[in-house]
């Protein structure tokens, strides 16, 4: 549902279907629209049980990476040697994303129970819900509902009134550092450490949180777990309107330059242009569509036409040379700055950077520096080769890839937008030097 | 085995290896930065990535295993050119303008060495975008100072602080370009718990974390250095292996070698190891032999002019009891700050130490140079004068652990052969004196069962009684936290609160003194749950029925009621203690310094043997050894019941085969155990003569104000030091001797370790190394002394020393040899008692013991229990810690630890002055507050003359190894008025 908007009939609403109504905020409400039905089916079957009917679902993860869920899950060792748990990220801090918001705002209770599924699943005894510091609201919500989940036997000793089970959740709440959403640095902060992303491998599953096997999944993925216990593999599966890799429905936030932002679900495969267009009231009068990022700021810019002729999955982005992401959709029309736009975004990746990288720490802060130079007019064309030089460096040698993130709009914007670049360095355009 | 290919080698890399083993293996090197041996591998700086066929990405070398049949191209253009733009980013913010003009360019460190092998052209600072890194700086400290614009932030020194040192001072703080090394929150490094142990400095790879050295501090030019020698540190029993560097026959930086090689401390230091050598070049060193004015050569015979009676050695100084009393100067200003340019009066702290813990001027009053023949003549008619007139029961030899094995081997030799006398002694009665007397009397050995690094790399479980290991043995105490961070058990028993019980498991804080109680009930305990090793009891061991029967009466319940431990603390130690699997036990002085030392240990070693935690990797019995030689110097005899190699004086058989060697009638040598340091220096005792080589009793003995004073009777005495110390103040000859780098030897360390230690430098002046005076002497008083270098001694210790039978100095290079070493084919025991005992029939005896009250409780007039010991920055008396720049601006001034309530009902504050005393004197010291110590318990340093703690201190002996009280007396502590102070 297009909160805060009315639904439109294109939308295929699962997720969001309670986006907006309160009572669905409490356990009782919860409880009235179907809730923990899918928990406790799935505590009658076996983990692996679990984990098959996930693969077979084809759910992905959607945090951005896309990665096969059932597969991630299927990693854990089955033999328990160690402690395993489960996290949860809702750090949710890409530029242009506010889906696992909206879910946590409306649906906590469809979070818990879906990490309380794949919790089971994986065979952790304890989930951790990495819930982004700003979000202060969503924080009290899922509190809330937690303390709630706990009073009603849900989670606790013999959760769900099964002898023996226990299932523990606890929240850990961000201090505002964008990294702190990459995997594993969310584990180092859960452990008390710097945020700074570990090498990989080991994978998490096999050294996680404190060491131990460990799953790490979006919310938006763990809160989509319930229907697809509830409905079937097959039904979500057959949600898809193009490529049969990509499944289910997906929250896309859209933010820019549209007549009506707002979180919208669409089944996977539906066409970008639509999305901007109808279910968003497309441009603001007398705009024209200049250019979108498509899967929240880390991913390559796509140009009008790219845009227009886009499909909304993993498989039709990455054909238009671009990534689905986490779903946050920026929308810019003909009166956006792309020099200015793209310095906006390499700057906060430059702030964001946890410095490990050399080519990410130096490589994003010269970056920015370059580009304020050439908006302050005191560009020179050679510098567009040094921002791609750089740019390929802080591609795929790093040990995350929020050094890739910073390098994509660049080389992207550079390659599609290159004449507002060369205005600036040949005097062609007032130079910005107020830079906010 | 996975098998690769590195740039079209093939090799084998063993199970596990990352790709810059596998090139390693192959002969190929790779660069790296953040890469450094033995610290956790964080990937961050990217120079090291190299191409593997099939990746569609470059893999940092360091941080990815090799697979079988992987195929590594280590020089690939993609991967010469990731590293170049790596060195080049880093560049950016360097200061590198002296590297500009391609290869021209002179490298200063590891990493602009890269730079240049690379041809890499940095961007002239004045036309960069980004500015010079930032970050703490430590202005006015006295040993470690930063330059952050250097810092490529390869996090090599916050590792090594957090992983190696496990002290955690060093952090990145800020993200992005702001990202920067801090020190603590503050920069404070003293609030950060900082050690000054420089492992930072030794791992940071640009110079950006610095020594200050004591010639060139801050200076302009990089030091250089013309040689460098392997050498061993002369402080603690963990025997670091030093790298001395040296230019115009000075020492000037000492770095720690090749961390690969397994040398004790893998590359590791302490502040004193690594900064604490400049007390070698001190201009208080003796350079020439002096003689009491008084002495005069008449006719070809010495005869002594001067004063007699009370005036025969006294000279232009207060006694240490004078000086206790009065009241001491503050301390002088502590420079903090996080930048530089917040200290503005950065040289306020350079004032020159040597003006305030230096020899005073007039204790060279009562002397005249002399030259070496006249000395060494005086010493020598002297020495056989006593002997004839007064037999050798007159004679006497306190040795040195200090010096080397050899020149501890020639002293106990002339003493023997030439005096007859078996009253060889040195400072191992103070220190495990008692450890060695119930481990004969257990298992017939004298010396820890197994080896360091086997705590960290095998054991479970960790029980350290007494032993303050982080600031006395820091090396081996940061290897207990290493031990203790990958998942160890700790259990530290100590009366105070000291870092390693903060971080222990359990910590059972007992009252000082009652260490038997407590063992004795864990042994209850273990035996009441059953948890004894049942099979090593009777097939190991003897005599255990009447250790079973004696620590029936020592339930946890009665032990807490005398120990003040918790019941329920003693039994879930016990517990874990005898479950092990294996279980390391460790002490130190905080057992063996008691009236009842030798029963402590004994009990320990009864807890040891029941649960069978020894002679397994991991299970290990530890006496932690104080001095750099004290286990050498008692291996070499210097102690008066055994020759070398712990071979009884009183049996003839052994007499018979030393006398062959030695060249003398076996008639001429004693039978009779000889007397011990403690039992020497007592009005009744018969000593005369006295010769010391590199101890100063006056200060680390008991009772000071009676040894003083005994001192001062002799008829006569020879002292052989670096420094005009208390003790040599009364000699009648001061024979200058040579420091541990100006000489080469060998020391043996706390895990019976022989390792060797090269000369590095000529002596100051006149001054000899000491065998070469020994050997002089040897020679002058007609004992046959043939050796011509310290090699050819070790040549003679091997014919008479069975386990150093194999032991040669070719042999000794690299990480030394740990004894027993039978035959020169044998490799050295790293750990010992596999299957047996050294004991006649292999067994192991137990014995029981009772728990008795120390000697002297707290009552009204003396409420306070006091404890003496060591600090991290000064070594025993003080004679070369004190004289070094770094460690005295730490700990300049003498103090006392006590409780903070303690101190408010007494009315202190920090640094206030307060008298203490006890029934035998009184110093005045100034306050430092610490919860370290408990209720009614104060600890005082003994390194400090002006306030000796010694003065204090009992003479009452332990009965088995004449050891002092040293842990326990009762005092009394007063405020002294503020305007006394003034
Ligand atoms: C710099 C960086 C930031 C990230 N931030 C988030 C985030 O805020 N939320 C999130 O779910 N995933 C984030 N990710 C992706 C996670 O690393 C991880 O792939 C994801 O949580 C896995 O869950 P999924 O499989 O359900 O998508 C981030 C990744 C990177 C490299
Ligand atoms: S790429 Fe950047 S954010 Fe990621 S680990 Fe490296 S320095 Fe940190
Ligand atoms: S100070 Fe030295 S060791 Fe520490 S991060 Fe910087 S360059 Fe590396
Ligand atoms: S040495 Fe391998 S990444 Fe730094």
């Amino acid at each position: 549902m297009g909160y805060p908007h009315p639904p439109h009939p294109k939308e295929t609403v699962v997720l969001s279907q309670y986006f907006g109504d309160p009572e669905a905020r409490t356990y009782e409400g919860w409880k009235k629209r179907g809730g923990y039905t899918a928990l406790e089916q799935a505590l009658s079957m076996a983990p692996g049980e679990i984990i098959e009917i996930v693969k077979e679902s084809g759910l992905r993860g959607r945090g951005g990476a896309g990665f096969p869920t059932g597969l991630k899950w299927s990693f854990m060792p089955k033999e328990k040697t160690k402690p395993h748990y489960l996290c949860c990220n809702a750090d949710e801090s890409e530029p242009g994303t506010f889906k696992d918001r909206e879910i946590m705002r409306w649906t906590p209770h469809a979070l818990i129970e879906g990490c309380a599924i794949a919790q089971y699943a994986i065979q952790a005894e304890v989930t951790y819900i990495y819930i982004r510091g700003e979000f202060t609201e969503p924080l009290a919500i899922m509190q809330q509902a937690l303390e709630e989940a706990y009073r009603h036997g849900i989670l606790g000793k013999d959760a769900m009134g099964k002898k023996g089970l226990r299932l523990d959740m606890y929240i850990h709440r961000g201090a505002g550092a964008y990294i702190c959403g990459e995997e594993t640095a969310l584990m180092n902060s859960i452990e008390g450490r710097r945020g700074n992303p570990r090498i990989k491998p080991p994978f998490p599953a096999a050294y996680g949180v404190f060491g131990m096997p460990t799953t790490i999944n979006n919310v938006e993925t763990l809160a989509a777990v319930p229907h697809i216990i509830n409905r079937g593999a097959a039904w979500y599966k057959s949600l898809s309107l193009s490529s049969p890799k990509s499944t289910g429905t997906k929250l896309f936030s859209v933010c820019g330059h549209v007549r009506k932002p707002g979180n919208y679900e669409v089944t996977m495969g539906f066409p970008l242009g639509e999305l901007i267009y109808d279910l968003c009231g497309g441009m603001r009068e007398g705009r024209k569509l200049k250019a979108c990022i498509p899967g929240g700021s880390s991913v390559p810019i796509l140009n009008r036409e790219e845009t227009e002729s886009c499909l909304l999955d993993y498989e039709g982005c990455i054909e238009k040379g671009t990534m689905l992401g986490s779903g946050g959709v920026i929308v810019f029309d003909d009166s956006a700055d792309m020099v200015y736009q793209i310095m906006r975004l390499a700057r906060f990746y430059a702030h964001e950077s946890c410095a490990q990288c050399t080519q990410c720490r130096e490589g994003t802060a010269w970056t920015v520096r370059i580009l304020q130079r050439i908006l302050a007019g005191e560009g020179e064309m050679k510098d567009l080769d040094l921002l791609l030089e750089l740019a390929e460096q802080m591609t795929g040698k790093t040990i995350c890839v929020l050094s890739d993130s910073c390098a994509a709009p660049v080389v992207s914007g550079i390659k599609k937008f290159r004449d507002e670049f060369e205005a600036y360095i040949k005097g062609a355009r007032r130079p910005v030097t107020a830079l906010a | 085995m996975p098998t690769v290919t590195v740039n079209g080698k093939r090799v084998n890399a063993p199970e596990g290896a990352t790709i810059l083993e596998a090139a390693r293996l192959a002969g190929i090197e790779i660069p790296t930065l953040c890469w450094y041996p033995k610290l956790p591998v964080v990937g961050n700086c990217r120079i090291c990535v190299v191409s593997v066929e099939g990746q569609p990405k470059l893999l940092p070398a360091c941080a990815t295993k090799v697979s079988d049949g992987m195929t590594i191209a280590t020089e690939s253009e993609e991967a010469v050119e990731a590293r170049r733009e790596v060195l080049r980013l880093l560049l950016e913010r360097y200061p590198a303008d002296h590297l500009r003009n391609g290869g021209r360019a002179q490298p200063r460190n590891e990493f602009e060495r890269y730079v240049v092998q690379y041809g890499v052209e940095p961007t002239p600072v004045a036309e960069r975008d980004l500015s010079l890194r930032e970050g703490d700086e430590r202005p006015g400290d006295p040993m470690i100072r930063h330059d952050m614009s250097l810092c490529i932030l390869c996090t090599r020194c916050v590792r090594a602080c957090e992983d190696i040192q496990v002290v955690g001072v060093l952090d990145v703080a800020y993200r992005g370009e702001h990202a920067q090394i801090i020190v603590g929150n503050d920069g404070d490094p003293d609030k950060a718990a900082c050690t000054w142990c420089g492992e930072c400095v030794r791992v940071c790879p640009t110079g950006a974390i610095f020594e200050v050295l004591p010639r060139e501090r801050f200076g302009e030019h990089p030091v250089r250095s013309d040689r460098v020698v392997r050498s061993v540190c002369p402080y603690c029993g963990v025997g670091c292996q030093v790298d001395l560097h040296v230019r115009d026959n000075e020492v000037v930086r000492v770095t720690s070698p090749d961390i690969l090689l397994d040398t004790p401390n893998q590359g590791s230091t302490c502040v004193k190891g690594r900064f604490g050598y400049d007390f070698v070049q001190h201009r208080d060193r003796l350079t020439r032999p002096l003689i009491r004015k008084g002495w005069v050569k008449r006719e070809g015979r010495w005869v002594w002019e001067g004063p007699t009676g009370e005036l025969r050695r006294s000279g232009p100084w207060r006694t240490i009891a004078g000086e206790g009393v009065e009241l001491k100067p503050p301390a002088p200003p502590r420079a903090t700050g996080k930048r530089l340019r917040d200290l503005p009066l950065l040289e306020r702290v350079t004032q020159d130490i040597r003006d305030r813990a230096a020899t005073p001027a007039e204790w060279y009053e009562p002397f005249r140079e002399a030259t070496w023949e006249e000395a060494l003549d005086l010493v020598a008619s002297e020495l056989a004068r006593i002997h004839r007139e007064r037999g050798p029961g007159a004679m006497a030899v306190f040795q040195s652990a200090k010096c080397s094995n050899e020149e501890n081997y020639l002293l106990q030799r002339l003493f023997r052969a030439r005096f007859g006398t078996n009253n060889v002694d040195h400072c191992t009665r103070l220190c495990h004196s008692t450890s060695v007397s119930a481990m004969q009397a257990a298992l017939n050995t004298a010396a820890a069962s197994g080896s360091m690094r086997e705590i960290e790399e095998a054991c479970d479980v960790i029980f350290i009684a007494g032993a303050n290991t982080t600031e006395t043995h820091p090396v081996f105490g940061a290897a207990i936290k290493r031990a203790h961070k990958r998942g160890a058990f700790l259990i530290v028993a100590d009366p105070r609160k000291i870092e390693l019980a903060r971080r222990a498991d359990i910590h059972l804080q007992m009252q000082p003194g009652t260490d038997v109680a407590l063992f004795n009930a864990m042994l209850n305990h273990i035996l009441a749950c059953g948890l004894e090793n049942q099979e090593f009891i009777a097939k190991r061991t003897k005599n255990f029925e009447a250790v079973r029967r004696a620590v029936q009466p020592y339930t946890p319940e009665r032990a807490e009621a005398i120990t003040g431990v918790p019941a329920a603390l003693i039994r879930e130690a016990a517990e874990r203690y005898a479950r092990g699997p294996n279980t390391t036990t460790l002490w130190a002085m905080g057992l063996t310094q008691h009236l009842t030392g030798h029963d402590m240990v004994t009990a320990l070693l009864n807890l040891i043997l029941a649960t069978g935690m020894i002679g397994r990797w991991g299970a290990a019995m530890m006496p932690v050894r104080g001095q750099n030689n004290v286990q050498g110097a008692s291996d070499m005899g210097a102690i008066p019941f055994v020759y070398p190699d712990y071979q009884p004086v009183s049996d003839p058989k052994i007499r018979e085969k030393f006398a062959r060697v030695w060249g003398v009638d076996p008639e001429s040598m004693s039978l009779e155990p000889g007397l011990k340091v403690t039992e020497m220096a007592r009005e009744d005792s018969p000593i005369r003569a006295l010769y010391i080589m590199g101890e100063n009793p006056i200060i680390s003995d008991p009772d000071i104000a009676h040894a003083e004073a005994w001192f001062a009777t002799l008829e006569f005495l020879a002292v052989q030091d670096l420094f005009l110390t208390e003790t040599a103040r009364y000699a009648d000859v001061v024979l200058p001797g040579a420091s541990f780098a100006e000489k080469t030897g060998t020391y043996v360390n706390t895990e019976r370790r022989i390792q060797i230690a090269h000369k590095a430098i000529e002596p100051p002046g006149e001054a000899r190394a000491d065998w070469e005076i020994i050997v002089d002497l040897s020679n002058r008083l007609g004992l046959p002394t043939p050796f011509k270098s310290p090699e050819e001694v070790m040549e003679e210790i091997r014919k008479v020393a069975p386990a150093w039978a194999g032991v040669t100095y070719r042999r000794l290079e690299g990480a030394g040899l740990q004894y027993p070493v039978p035959t020169e084919d044998h490799p050295g025991t790293p750990f010992l008692f596999a299957d047996r005992f050294p004991t006649e029939d292999g067994k192991a005896t137990f014995h029981p013991v009772e728990y008795s009250d120390p000697a002297e409780l707290p009552d009204e007039e003396y409420p306070f229990v006091m404890n003496t010991g060591r600090q991290l920055y000064h070594w025993h008396t003080g004679t070369m810690t004190r004289r070094s720049r770094g460690l005295d601006a730490r700990e300049p001034l003498a103090v006392v630890e006590i409780h903070p309530e303690d101190a408010e009902e007494l009315g202190v504050t920090e640094g206030d002055p307060v008298r203490i005393t006890s029934r035998r004197g009184t110093i005045v010291t100034s306050v430092r507050i610490s919860d370290r110590v408990a209720r009614r318990q104060v600890f005082v340093p003994f390194h400090f003359r002006e306030a000796a703690a010694n003065l204090l201190t009992s003479p009452v002996l332990e009965p088995h190894a004449k050891m002092a009280e040293l842990k326990v007396c009762a005092v009394r502590i007063e405020k002294v008025p503020v305007e006394a102070a003034v």
